[in-house]
């Protein structure tokens, strides 16, 4: 007979055996050794495959620190630093010579060479799952001319805008661990235990948690003398960010690249410190645009349109809705980073800004008029005009934001009213263009603007539109010249200005759809554990092989390679943490 | 009575279908496309998306007729298959669930248990005692119709913040790796206590009110008169109520064991721990058809299970309902 | 002779300090609805205040939110939310409880089990993805929609009580004498069983309506309650989101969680008092 007593002796003498036998294994992260960051994963990681690139969130140090790109970024400097490769030049217009760093190893040591590189290439194009496939639209062939050397040869007329951004966004994996995977495996396999050729290897992972420890072999150290400084990377998912604002204030994280919105008031109180000391406190991150459906009366009218963009108040929205953490967006759209692209002339001529006067002046000139005496305008042949402005539910930023632009329309004589659908319903709006009009931020920091122009005036135009021109504006004389943008080699700087001005003239006459404010790129900090973070008066250019870059306090997926693996190698532990 | 156990079966059997037909159905009449809603995540590069969205498509076999899928989903369900979740991809449902569920183990079963216990014993001693009654019973009512969130933000907020003696997040310290010692072991505790204790005192409250009336009830009833009048001790009078007063808590207490496996949601969004509730709303929110329907199969397995355990449960300690459940005429 | 047991109910209800109190506060309450909106000249989303969150004052009564929204202004416009989604969706519950409860009690036998059946898939449903199914079809939803969500997925647990009562009762002598001279089943239901069952009836409407109440809060807060309205949900789900008591803006998160604990638990403590008064042996204790 088993009797409660003799259970529990039982449990208690294995218990004790237990804890004592397999104590060794136990781990405890120094504190002083440690960088604890959230703020990227929205969800619990699921996969460490760098070509599922819509979970890296989740994950996001598998881009970035396990595998590495060819090239990286500095949106604040427009310079591309050589990585992976140690020189990339066009020889003619269509062929494109790279040179791989010779020196670099795999985790598992073996040698990372041309190899990898070109069987990276050739993956996408045998599978077009993987997202960079369509690159393959103009190139023809990827050979290895050498250990070290690779050379993509194209169609006459390569994307050179695009391939820019691909030679910072590929990440290269290592064939011999790669090529006997299945399609299956490669598209959407788990990739557990990656083995990458980055600064830091996958240690651990649970729902709320990524540990990334230090690579203390990495090439970087050898070849470029970067030191990382963290020994291991904790990023942290919390429920809310709420949560996560209670951890910053608890000091439990120390760099929080979440949405929090009180942060003007805790830096005022000395808890964190942020890019900016002062409004808008971060950098620009991305564009919130106001999208129109182009295809719906009466915003098929460019007249109704712009009157629409100076109606809206935009101060209104960075004071209340973001209390200041944002700015207004240039009426180009083009992020700050981008600015050298913006046609001054054309935005003194053709810019708008919030004036309700101007907006009404606009809207009696081309005939919209209050017929029926309730107040808000009716449309040129007498119909009544009732639109709706929608963001998904539970974007709070984003939804005061439409409550504002929903009243000062309504203040300015049109009649628009605040919706907030579900994610899912207000996706399918977007992309099946049932919507009015609608908010949405999918171009963020890039090398050129043609990334916003993509997503801006995207074609063509077909029944579903997944990825840009959600107002389905139809102007060929705009996709032409966006085109042209797109072939437009990237050291040809007056050519791209010159297309830019263009573009910018036909959209700033047509607002087909209203840039309104700059998202942040949201990070707070406390100096507690680690310093030396990047901000507006310490972000000197450093070198870094061969070129003079600039760091981003960034730990979200695509800003490891855009200075946020910069940053970690220039922190400093305050020795103020056991 | 075998008579009456097979009809039981078959109506739960018959239940069985068709909740799980009715959970098949639930996902797919809500509005967008899972498929694009994953894509979409991915914002970057957007190039390839018309490619990608036929070949995810075709993966998850959402490209068949919709009859089709619901028969493939049966029949992957009889060999053990659950399907992969859209939101987590690529991994599958049965390992998303088996990972969450451990968590809401750990906090539900000692929540519903003690709360349960210490809930009816100081219910019963509330019922008799006066001065009890007016102490824990009000505080009984404050307690259940406080909204939850309300108390467990502010539970957090005092202990969590301003004395900052337990933490905010997570189920361990963000500091180690799952091993054990007892550091780690009493780290799982601290993570542990705030949600535990914000759980246990509200389901406390419920218990303590139920337990006390019913008991009032039982006491007020006719047979406990009759008994007192025959000259039964106190003791044994008190007895037979608490014996017929704890049925119907039984009945609760099965039914909210039944549904441990749903976890607690708001408990999981509050204190950020990771469980199976807040994973169900992220799945429904993302229209993760595979990972709904693997939750859910899981939540009617529990209710009905609690439910059968609870006929056969009444069967054997109140013979007064055999003649009710097998119904005269019928 | 049954106006003289109403009146005697009354005067033992208003003798029963449970009673008194619950009615009290609820009654308070009940009258800031109405009276509030006349005391605050602003609407509950304007912004008023351009300094944001301020603390309370003469102006502001229970101060202003993050954007300078007065709270109190959001509280009493969201009391009149709560009290009717407790309403609304109590009522709904408890209606469509007792149909199914009587009808099951009564009945027995095979309609029973398939009654029980039904009410066994309502509580496994997933109730969140039916909610955002409807939010889908309706693009926004209101209170009202709320509360007849409420109502129709809140009533399982009251169908089960009211079975258990019916089915006790109808073994009852009167019953027994009502069916052997021939009365048709409804009529027994309604004009035996059910009189004797209505104050029974009016608690698990008491508990309906409080339960209404806590889970359009629980609705609210996860994000999913109604999008063009405002109640003490929202209210305290906006305060959450914006860490307003982690950032010191406390009289935006106390008042609704407080306000809405005082009606349900009042709510509670009145169905304890009326238990006592309609069973009179309650009452010595």
């Amino acid at each position: 007979m088993w009797s409660w007593s003799r259970v529990c002796r039982l449990l208690a003498v294995l218990l004790v055996l237990g804890l004592t036998s397999v104590l060794v294994l136990g781990q405890v992260f120094p504190r002083n050794e440690t960088l604890y960051v959230s703020g990227a994963a929205w969800g619990p990681p699921s996969d460490w495959n760098p070509f599922i690139t819509w979970s890296k969130a989740n994950t996001t140090g598998t881009i970035g620190l396990v595998y590495e790109t060819l090239f990286m970024y500095d949106p604040l400097t427009d310079t591309l630093i050589p990585w992976l490769a140690e020189s990339g030049r066009w020889v003619n217009a269509n062929t494109y010579e790279l040179k791989v760093r010779e020196g670099i190893t795999w985790t598992d040591d073996n040698p990372l060479t041309a190899n990898d590189v070109v069987f990276t290439f050739q993956l996408a194009k045998m599978y077009p799952a993987i997202w960079f496939s369509p690159t393959w639209n103009y190139l023809q062939k990827v050979t290895q001319t050498g250990p070290y050397e690779v050379t993509f040869e194209f169609t006459a007329n390569p994307l050179y805008q695009e391939w820019d951004n691909n030679l910072y966004n590929i990440a290269i994996v290592p064939m011999h661990i790669w090529q006997g995977r299945t399609e299956q495996e490669i598209t959407s396999g788990m990739n557990p235990n990656p083995v990458g050729s980055g600064a830091y290897k996958y240690e651990s992972h649970s729902e709320d948690r990524n540990v990334w420890v230090r690579n203390d072999d990495w090439w970087g150290t050898r070849l470029l003398g970067l030191n990382p400084a963290p020994r291991r990377i904790v990023d942290m998912r919390f429920s809310t960010n709420t949560v996560a604002l209670g951890s910053v204030i608890k000091g439990d994280v120390d760099l929080s690249n979440n949405f929090l919105p009180g942060i003007a008031h805790l830096t005022q109180w000395g808890y964190v410190q942020t890019y900016f000391a002062g409004p808008p406190y971060m950098l620009s991150a991305n564009t919130a645009v106001l999208f129109l459906n182009t295809t719906k009366k009466p915003m098929d009218d460019p007249d109704f349109r712009k009157a629409l963009a100076f109606a809206i108040n935009t101060p209104e929205i960075v004071r209340v809705a973001f209390a200041d953490l944002v700015k207004v967006a240039n009426p180009t759209g083009l992020l700050p980073s981008l600015e050298k692209y913006v046609d001054q002339d054309v935005v003194a001529r053709l810019g708008f800004s919030y004036n309700p006067s101007r907006a009404t002046a606009i809207l009696a000139s081309a005939g919209y008029k209050d017929i029926d005496g309730d107040g808000f305008v009716e449309a040129p042949d007498g119909s009544k005009i009732e639109l709706e402005v929608t963001c998904p539910f539970g974007w709070t930023d984003w939804m005061e934001a439409i409550k504002i632009i929903a009243s000062s329309a309504r203040a300015a004589g049109i009649n628009v009213q605040d919706k907030t659908p579900d994610y899912g319903a207000w996706n399918t709006a977007l992309t099946t263009g049932t919507f009015d009009m609608t908010l949405n931020n999918w171009a963020g920091m890039s090398n050129t603007p043609w990334t916003l122009y993509n997503l801006l005036f995207r074609h063509p135009i077909q029944e579903i539109m997944g990825s840009g021109n959600f107002g389905r504006y139809d102007n060929p004389q705009m996709f032409a010249l966006v085109d042209q943008l797109a072939a437009t080699p990237s050291s040809d700087e007056a050519g791209m200005k010159a297309v830019c001005s263009q573009i910018q003239e036909l959209m700033l006459t047509e607002m087909p759809m209203i840039p309104l404010w700059y998202n942040g790129l949201w990070a707070q900090w406390t100096n507690t554990c680690w310093t030396n973070w990047p901000t507006e008066t310490n972000n000197n250019p450093i070198p870094v092989a061969g070129v003079s870059v600039k760091r981003l306090p960034s730990t979200w997926s695509g800003y490891w390679q855009m200075g946020g693996l910069l940053t970690l190698t220039q922190l400093q532990p305050t020795g103020a943490c056991p | 009575m075998s008579r009456y156990f097979g009809r039981k079966l078959l109506v739960y059997s018959l239940t069985f279908f068709l909740a799980v037909t009715i959970d098949w159905m639930i996902p797919r009449f809500m509005p967008g496309d899972p498929v694009q809603t994953m894509l979409s995540r991915g914002m970057l590069h957007a190039e390839g998306l018309e490619v990608m969205y036929g070949y995810y498509t075709k993966a998850f076999g959402l490209d068949v007729p919709v009859w089709k899928q619901y028969l493939n989903f049966w029949n992957a369900l009889f060999h053990g298959d659950f399907g992969t979740s859209v939101y987590l991809f690529p991994q599958p449902v049965i390992k998303v669930i088996m990972r969450a569920v451990p968590y809401d183990i750990l906090l539900l079963l000692p929540a519903i248990l003690l709360s349960w216990f210490a809930g009816n014993k100081f219910g019963a001693l509330a019922a008799r005692s006066r001065w009890l009654d007016n102490t824990v019973s009000p505080l009984g009512y404050i307690l259940t119709a406080t909204p939850y969130m309300w108390l467990g933000i502010l539970l957090s907020w005092v202990f969590a913040i301003v004395l900052d003696i337990f933490p905010i997040a997570g189920a361990y310290s963000f500091a180690m790796t799952p091993h054990l010692s007892w550091a780690f072991v009493g780290s799982v505790l601290k993570h542990w206590f705030l949600p535990f204790v914000s759980l246990f005192l509200v389901k406390f409250g419920g218990w303590a009110i139920g337990m006390r009336n019913m008991i009032i009830y039982e006491l007020e009833a006719d047979y406990s008169h009759y008994l007192e009048a025959l000259g039964a001790p106190r003791r044994l009078v008190r007895k037979y109520a608490f014996r017929n007063a704890i049925l119907p808590q039984i009945t609760g207490l099965s039914l909210d064991l039944g549904v441990i496996v749903a976890g607690a949601l708001v408990t999981e969004v509050v204190f950020s721990y990771p469980g199976i509730g807040y994973l169900i709303l992220q799945a429904i929110q993302n229209q993760d058809y595979f990972l709904i329907q693997g939750c859910f199969l899981f939540i009617i397995m529990g209710v009905l299970l609690a439910n059968f355990a609870i006929d056969i449960a009444y069967v054997i300690v109140d013979p007064r309902t055999r003649l009710g459940m097998v119904g005269e005429g019928a | 002779m049954k106006k003289q047991k109403k009146h005697e109910i009354l005067y033992f209800a208003l003798r029963n300090n449970k009673v008194r109190f619950g009615f009290t506060i609820i009654l308070f309450f009940l009258l800031l609805t109405f009276v509030g909106p006349l005391l605050t000249h602003y609407a509950p989303y304007d912004y008023v205040n351009p300094k944001g969150a301020q603390p309370p004052s003469a102006k502001h009564w229970f101060g202003t939110t993050m954007f300078g929204q007065d709270v109190f202004t959001q509280f009493v416009h969201g009391l009149r939310a709560t009290f009717l989604v407790g309403a609304i969706g109590g009522a709904l519950g408890t209606f469509i409880g007792i149909v199914i409860g009587f009808t099951a009690g009564y009945r027995g036998g095979i309609i029973d089990e398939i009654l029980n059946m039904i009410t066994n898939i309502v509580l496994v449903i997933p109730t969140l993805a039916i909610l955002l199914i409807i939010a889908a079809y309706l693009t926004v939803r209101g209170i009202l929609v709320e509360s007849l969500f409420i109502g129709c997925t809140a009533w399982p647990w009251a169908a089960r009580a009211i079975r258990a009562q019916t089915f006790s009762l109808r073994a009852r002598d009167f019953v027994d004498l009502a069916r052997l001279s021939g009365m048709k089943d409804w009529r027994i239901i309604f004009s035996e069983i059910a009189p004797n069952m209505m104050s029974y009836l009016l608690l698990v409407f008491i508990l309906q309506f409080g339960g209404a109440i806590l889970i359009a809060a629980t609705l609210d807060f996860i994000g999913l309650g109604p999008t063009n309205a405002v109640s003490l949900g929202l209210m305290m789900n906006n305060a959450v989101l914006w860490g307003a008591l982690l950032l010191g803006v406390w009289w935006w998160f106390i008042p609704p969680g407080l306000a809405i604990t005082a009606i349900v638990g009042a709510l509670y403590v009145t169905n304890v008092g009326l238990d006592e008064v309609f069973n009179p042996k309650l009452r010595e204790m």
